[in-house]
């Protein structure tokens, strides 16, 4: 089930009651990855995981809001929408009711990179999958009245994440780190853009991009080798073209020091802190998942003891290292307890940034954060969509062997580099955005950083456990 | 596309006047439920103590206490316990629902003993530490502020109130920020206390010798002998006695409709008679649902909109409720749909091959709940509360696929009541931007 890790992490696992947790080394999944190309572009990628009598199909294409043109803002997750409005074979509505009939699920989504869409079924049925798939790939219909009524539902959508205040926050500090970089857009698009775009524009983005020179297909789980002949069967004919590799996004300008967005929303505080990030190509994007992990991984971690335990100013908090095919960004986020002085937060947080420079983990720290990852790692693959979802992510924008290659790189940092990266990817006054969105009753006290201020319905579902 | 029902697997027909057996949830004594689940070397422990938010005192006092066992025990501190679970990688947490309340650990399978042992301390031995009640206390309430600042949060905690007021259930599992402010150490440490003489579920899955964790389990979560069982007090019924409700909604840039009121507990015979009903109207995959599909899909009204017919069925009631996240402009318009279709379903019933559908999707998703070891770990937990077998898949079909047109439409009329359906309506604060740009954005489409 593990194969040994070569790099020499593991050394710090000795002393104490670390030795009870036995030897560190990185997970394979359960079962056999087969991956080959047909004649026309297509990767198809077989899992073969017989653990559960379930199967996951998932066709990723490398298209996201990334590629969209100037005044087509939103027409990749717009065109995500109407993959589910009819085809040749499968009208509007047909893909969700043979899904029912057939007791399955499916669903889709839209990143700045990467399109994703997925079927969950039983291993005697999974095949359909196949033929929707196709279908849509190969004659999506874009009736202009399905286009029209669409677009009205995703104006809702928009409309939905609006009144989120995570997410209008989020989509602040994007736009003001990553400035002309595609990765600054939002993903549903302006609202001009999608009154602007119709059935033409979609088909023309459909014919460049949905095609299987540029798609990836993942079938997962309790299936065997005949994958490779069904899948050829429904996608063998498909006409593939390659594309021209993807333009980099506009050049991320130089360090521009610690810039400022704020809003007004709701009764709590919120705060969004953003740094540039390297590619998760880039040799330095797994040892920073390492320091993600020394600063919010568990309770015990530096910023979680520190702003949630101990301040107690933090009702919660956590980070996150992005994980795209150009430079990202490193984020930390927090909601603040009720009194709690916004700038005594941010404070505490860039200081605990900066202890990371002055005072390394010791092997007890080291130790931890490595365990926490490889369990994170075997938390985030025990299902099977899972592990469908996050080989497809691999293969289309990295490779088979990213997330375990991942995985062996943080486990083989060292405390001695934590120093060196902190001081380079985690220093706020360099290059960063701080976003905080304020309570409204808090309005005219000031901007926060200066110094000088301060089952419902979601409740209970899914019974006792 | 489901299979053939054999006639000896079909259960026999809830009468008319078909009520649930009586159950008694909390009696004491141990229940143990260990199963090996193939895998990734994980193992998953569950432990709980029956009795949760329904059987406090004081709105809250429930979450709060459990929330509290992860926060010290007799034996450690709340950051030494963070340190040695951490140590291993294990995902700790503890908390209370309406019915239970307990702790779970998550951790690598070479860890199945510590994971045993700790789970145990953290259920039996809380300190209710003073200092870290005050600040469990505060992270509560700071939570409910901030679901707060949801507004189809909002909305829906009033549509509770209003279809359970005064049960329990028509409040929030986390009480208010009055009713936490008076809560301390000691009332968490009395409901612990109580809690420990009703019964005791544990469950441990994932892949470990069954054996040898039934041998350690039994040894650490046996009840200790003259535990006094609390009495089981009658809880006040639901009144539901208001139709309509009507609130602003700081920030919100659209309408929040729930509509519904309640249905059957979980142990109903006409339990799956109304799921597959409410699959039919909305809880299946996708838009097919009769009203998301004419919603969203027909009438481009909404992005958001799911009904179910049973939702939250436990000890108490469930609910039937059809929620449409819309523009103000045309909240009539969805209102006014869902209630022809729910007429619709009562008046014409459903077609075979409609019920042939929602019967196997609810069949279909079966095996993605028995995939991994945390999964089997929560199925087999709500299998020995309910005293349901949810873990065999083989009486679920036969629940499923004894249901036929005849028998959901006599359950549907018999629970599910257009004219009695309570409306709760969240808006946009008037005259705010955000009711002028929703309502500009209905006009375009």
């Amino acid at each position: 089930m593990t194969a040994p890790v070569a790099a020499s992490g593991d050394a710090a696992l000795e002393p104490g009651n670390f030795a009870a947790a036995g030897p560190l080394s990185v997970p394979r999944l359960p079962g056999e990855v087969r991956i080959t190309r047909l004649a026309n572009g297509l990767t198809l990628c077989h899992l073969e995981n017989r653990l559960a009598p379930v199967v996951t199909c998932a066709l990723t294409y490398r298209v996201g809001c990334r590629d969209e043109a100037p005044g087509q803002g939103g027409i990749a997750h717009f065109l995500e929408h109407m993959m589910f409005k009819g085809a040749k074979t499968y009208g509007p509505g047909e893909i969700d009711r043979r899904t029912q009939a057939l007791g399955g699920v499916n669903n889709a989504f839209t990143s700045h990179d990467l399109t994703t869409y997925y079927f969950n079924f039983a291993p005697d049925r999974w095949s359909e999958a196949l033929a929707i798939e196709a279908d849509r790939m190969a004659d999506l219909a874009l009736d202009p009245v399905e286009v029209d009524a669409e677009r009205q539902v995703i104006l809702e959508e928009l409309s939905m994440y609006l009144s989120d205040p995570w997410d209008v926050l989020n989509q602040d500090v994007r736009d003001e780190l990553f400035g002309p970089h595609p990765y600054g857009r939002r993903v549903l698009g302006p609202r001009e853009d999608l009154l602007a775009t119709g059935s033409e524009e979609l088909a023309a983005f459909h014919r460049r991009y949905y095609n299987p020179a540029n798609a990836v297909l993942v079938v997962a789980g309790d299936v065997g080798e005949e994958v490779a002949e069904q899948v050829a069967e429904h996608f063998g004919a498909l006409p593939g073209h390659e594309l021209p590799p993807r333009p980099e996004g506009a050049p991320r300008p130089g360090p521009r020091g610690l810039r400022r967005v704020e809003r007004r929303h709701g009764e709590v505080a919120r705060l969004m802190l953003a740094l540039p990030a390297p590619a998760a190509t880039h040799p330095d994007h797994a040892p920073l998942m390492l320091l993600e992990s020394l600063l919010v991984s568990g309770r015990a971690s530096r910023l979680t003891r520190r702003l949630v335990e101990e301040e107690q100013l933090c009702s919660w908090l956590t980070a996150d290292l992005s994980e795209n095919r150009d430079p990202g960004l490193f984020s930390v986020v927090a909601e603040l307890v009720p009194g709690a002085d916004p700038a005594r937060v941010e404070a505490e947080i860039f200081d605990e940034l900066k202890r990371l420079e002055t005072t390394p983990p010791d092997a007890e720290e080291m130790a931890r954060a490595r365990r926490i990852a490889v369990a994170d790692w075997i938390f985030g693959h025990e299902q099977v969509y899972r592990q469908a979802v996050r080989l497809g992510f691999a293969v289309a924008l990295f490779d088979p062997e990213h997330s375990q290659r991942q995985l062996a790189r943080l486990l083989a940092t060292e405390a001695e580099q934590v120093p060196d990266l902190a001081a380079r990817y985690l220093s706020p006054e360099t290059d960063s955005v701080v976003g905080w969105s304020l309570p409204v009753e808090e309005a005219g006290a000031g901007s926060c950083g200066t110094g000088d201020e301060a089952d419902s319905e979601t409740d209970d579902e899914g019974g006792a456990a | 596309m489901s299979a053939p029902v054999s006639p000896s697997l079909v259960a026999p027909a809830p009468s008319a006047a078909a009520e649930a057996t009586p159950y008694d949830f909390e009696r004491p004594g141990l229940a143990l439920r260990v199963r090996r689940v193939p895998g990734l070397p994980l193992v998953s422990v569950r432990a709980m103590l029956a009795g949760g938010a329904r059987r406090e005192r004081v709105p809250g006092q429930a979450y709060l206490t459990g929330r509290m066992l992860s926060e010290g025990t007799r034996r450690r501190s709340w950051d030494r316990l963070a340190l040695d679970t951490e140590a291993r990688g294990m995902l700790m947490s503890a908390s209370a629902g309406f019915e239970v309340l307990g702790a779970a650990l998550d951790a690598l399978s070479d860890d199945w003993a510590a994971a045993l042992e700790w789970t145990a301390e953290l259920l039996f031995e809380p300190s209710f530490d003073e200092e870290r009640c005050t600040w469990v206390r505060r992270q509560i309430a700071a939570e409910l502020d901030s679901a707060g600042d949801q507004p189809e949060v909002r909305a829906g905690w009033a549509f509770m109130e209003q279809l359970y007021a005064p049960h329990p259930r028509g409040r929030r599992l986390q009480g208010s920020q009055d009713t936490l402010l008076t809560l301390a150490p000691g009332d968490c440490a009395a409901f612990h206390r109580e809690s420990m003489g009703r019964r005791r579920i544990v469950t441990v899955t994932g892949d470990i010798d069954e054996a040898a964790v039934r041998r350690l389990a039994e040894h650490l979560f046996a009840p200790e002998e003259g535990l006094p069982q609390p009495a089981a007090e009658a809880l006040p019924a639901p009144a539901a006695a208001e139709a309509r409700r009507e609130l602003r909604l700081p920030g919100s840039h659209q309408a929040h409709l729930y509509m519904g009121h309640l249905t059957v507990d979980r142990r109903h015979p006409d339990f799956p008679a109304l799921e597959l009903a409410g699959v039919i109207l909305g809880a299946g995959s996708g838009f097919t649902g009769r009203i998301p599909n004419r919603i969203r899909e027909r009438e481009g009204l909404a992005y958001h909109s799911f009904v179910q017919a049973v939702t939250g069925a436990g000890m108490d009631r469930g609910r039937l409720v059809a929620y449409v996240g819309t523009s103000p402009a045309t909240a009539d318009q969805a209102e006014r749909a869902v209630r022809e279709e729910l007429s619709r379903l009562l008046e014409e019933g459903v077609t075979e091959e409609e019920l042939t559908d929602a019967r196997s999707f609810l069949l279909g998703r079966e095996p993605f709940y028995r995939e991994t070891a945390r999964q089997w770990a929560d199925l087999l937990a709500n299998a020995e509360f309910y005293g349901l077998p949810l873990e065999s898949l083989e009486q679920r079909r036969m629940d499923i696929e004894a249901v036929d047109r005849e028998r959901l439409l006599e359950a549907a009329r018999r629970h599910l009541k257009p004219d009695e359906l309570r409306v709760t309506l969240g808006l946009p604060e008037e005259g705010s931007a955000e009711e002028g740009a929703a309502e500009e954005g209905a006009a375009d489409g």
